[in-house]
């Protein structure tokens, strides 16, 4: 079974091989150059964060390609073309015949995964190490252990699909339409939650209202950064005894020059409540992420080992 | 076989697409060490009782044993079930040769030796891709691929409906040879009277998704006047 499977995964496989040698090859590049001149921090990001965001898109594209042409015709296209007919009557049962399809096809994308990662994980290394975004969407998804698990997570979620529709192009659609849902979700609406955030109580200066993007008309600032960490939440204005600062007493502040509204903002004695992750759980929300996609795909392959017996009809 | 009564065994079958009843309520004792034929008209039902006796397709109500056992549960009695579908499907983009490894890979009795002799035989190039087969050539692939692994019961589902006469003939002539070299039992369906008469012993008519009459070809026949007015007969009943 292993020998049909590779067989029948080749051309495949040399399409994807062929393609990852190009973009190692960018990657080994772009690595270097970075790493050629004494760049400043802001130097890198000026000369090589354009390139380095192109590259993050295909990565965030790998595993889409990975679940819509290994997996979503690993099963549909032997439906479509009446093969199941054939192969399934081998002495080797439905169950067996899917699971080594997966692993086979599985370990490919495994691979595929892991040397694109790691490959930019290194290239990106000292511009990201300026950058210090470690938790935002892109940076996330595209370093170290994550890409790999999202691209397992596809291409069972491509052929599961092709198994349970039948039809090739249909399932591709449905695995596209599941894979940008779930990159949309769960790095909004799961990933926060992993771990229970940590709060912090931020006192608010002159110097944290200067560097805020929004002042608003009511008590409520966005933009608040803290090194490394992810901030997750930021409550309204709180006064020293922590209830939220009347509109009237922000208002004069904010009603008047824009240049004096911070020292008037600082005069007040002000704080803020802070939701946030911080940086040293990186590894584990990595850990989790991955975890949480291999279980996914496991589930996945569970239902097309369940579903695979009355799937001939 | 000595010691097995039947190949084929149901009780109550029925197969139903959602509202479509595809066999109903079906009762057959199909008899090892025969050709059986199971005639009937498109749509009687003759594929979805074959690719539920080959384990492609489970069974909505009642019960079917093949060779003792649920038809295609284990590897090991998938090994002893030879089925070649309808419209023979193979992999169009693997050649004769990588066919029969794919065969030897996947079956535990395999007959190398079988296979190629069978491939010689039938003018097969072992480095021709089996998309670019004809017809009868595809079937004879499919053929090969379904005796080599030696099963004790071979079933052909239409297997010559879409062979010009004189692959048809060909074709057939192998099927009775190999059946008999391997002194296996099988069932084919045809709506081709003609070929039924041919190769088959014992026979099955199936219309409207039930069984009209089962018996020995011989026994049949006599007191009618030829197998074709025997099974028009049932045929024209079962529309009444």
């Amino acid at each position: 079974m292993i020998w049909l499977s590779w067989r029948q995964f080749r051309a495949q496989a040399l399409v994807a091989a062929f393609a990852l040698i190009l973009l190692a090859g960018c990657l080994v590049v772009l690595g270097r150059q970075i790493r050629g001149g004494d760049y400043s921090g802001a130097e890198l990001r000026e000369q090589f964060q354009g390139r380095v965001y192109l590259l993050d898109a295909v990565l965030l594209l790998t595993p889409a390609l990975i679940g819509l042409f290994w997996g979503a015709p690993l099963a549909a296209r032997e439906l479509e073309t009446g093969t199941h007919r054939l192969v399934w009557n081998q002495s080797i049962t439905r169950r067996r015949w899917l699971t080594v399809k997966l692993l086979l096809t599985g370990l490919a994308a495994v691979i595929t995964g892991a040397l694109v990662s790691a490959l930019l994980t290194w290239a990106a290394g000292p511009l990201d190490r300026f950058t210090g975004d470690r938790f935002s969407t892109i940076f996330f998804g595209t370093r170290n252990l994550a890409p790999v698990a999202y691209g397992v997570f596809a291409l069972v979620l491509g052929a599961v699909a092709g198994l349970l529709i039948r039809r090739t192009v249909p399932a591709m659609a449905v695995t596209l339409v599941v894979l940008v849902m779930t990159q949309a979700l769960i790095p909004n609406v799961i990933r926060p939650h992993l771990m229970a955030p940590e709060r912090l109580s931020v006192p608010i200066t002159a110097e944290v209202v200067r560097n805020l993007s929004f002042l608003g008309q009511h008590p409520e600032i966005s933009g608040l950064k803290m090194p490394g960490a992810w901030v997750i939440n930021t409550s309204e204005l709180r006064t020293a005894d922590g209830s939220r600062v009347s509109d009237d007493t922000y208002g004069v502040c904010v009603a008047g020059s824009l240049d004096k509204a911070p020292d008037c903002l600082a005069a007040l004695n002000l704080h803020v409540d802070v939701d946030y992750q911080p940086v040293s759980r990186y590894w584990t929300f990595q850990w989790l992420e991955s975890v949480l996609y291999l279980s996914l795909a496991l589930l996945l392959a569970a239902v097309g080992l369940w579903r695979i017996q009355g799937a001939a009809h | 076989m000595v010691g097995m009564s039947s190949v084929l065994k149901a009780a109550g079958l029925t197969k139903r697409y959602g509202k479509h009843l595809a066999l109903t309520d079906c009762d057959l004792d199909v008899p090892a060490g025969r050709v059986t034929g199971l005639v009937g008209p498109n749509g009687a039902g003759k594929s979805t009782l074959l690719q539920l006796a080959c384990g492609l397709i489970e069974p909505t109500a009642g019960a079917l044993e093949v060779l003792g056992n649920r038809p295609g549960a284990t590897a090991a009695h998938l090994a002893r079930v030879g089925f070649v579908a309808q419209d023979t499907p193979v992999y169009s983009s693997l050649t004769v040769e990588e066919h029969l490894r794919l065969g030897a890979r996947l079956n535990p009795r395999w007959d190398a030796a079988l296979a190629r002799r069978r491939v010689e035989r039938s003018g097969l190039r072992p480095g021709q891709k089996a998309g670019r087969l004809s017809g009868g050539q595809r079937a004879q692939l499919a053929l090969t691929l379904a005796v080599a692994k030696r099963p004790e019961l071979l079933i052909f589902d239409e297997p010559a409906a879409a062979l010009d006469p004189l692959a048809r003939d060909a074709f057939l002539r192998d099927l009775v040879e190999s059946v008999t070299e391997l002194g296996a039992s099988a069932v084919l369906s045809s709506h081709l009277l003609g070929d039924v008469e041919r190769v088959c012993d014992h026979l099955v008519v199936l219309a409207g998704g039930r069984v009209r009459v089962a018996g020995d070809v011989d026994t049949l026949v006599t007191g009618a006047d030829s197998l074709e007015s025997l099974v028009l007969a049932y045929l024209k009943e079962a529309v009444r």
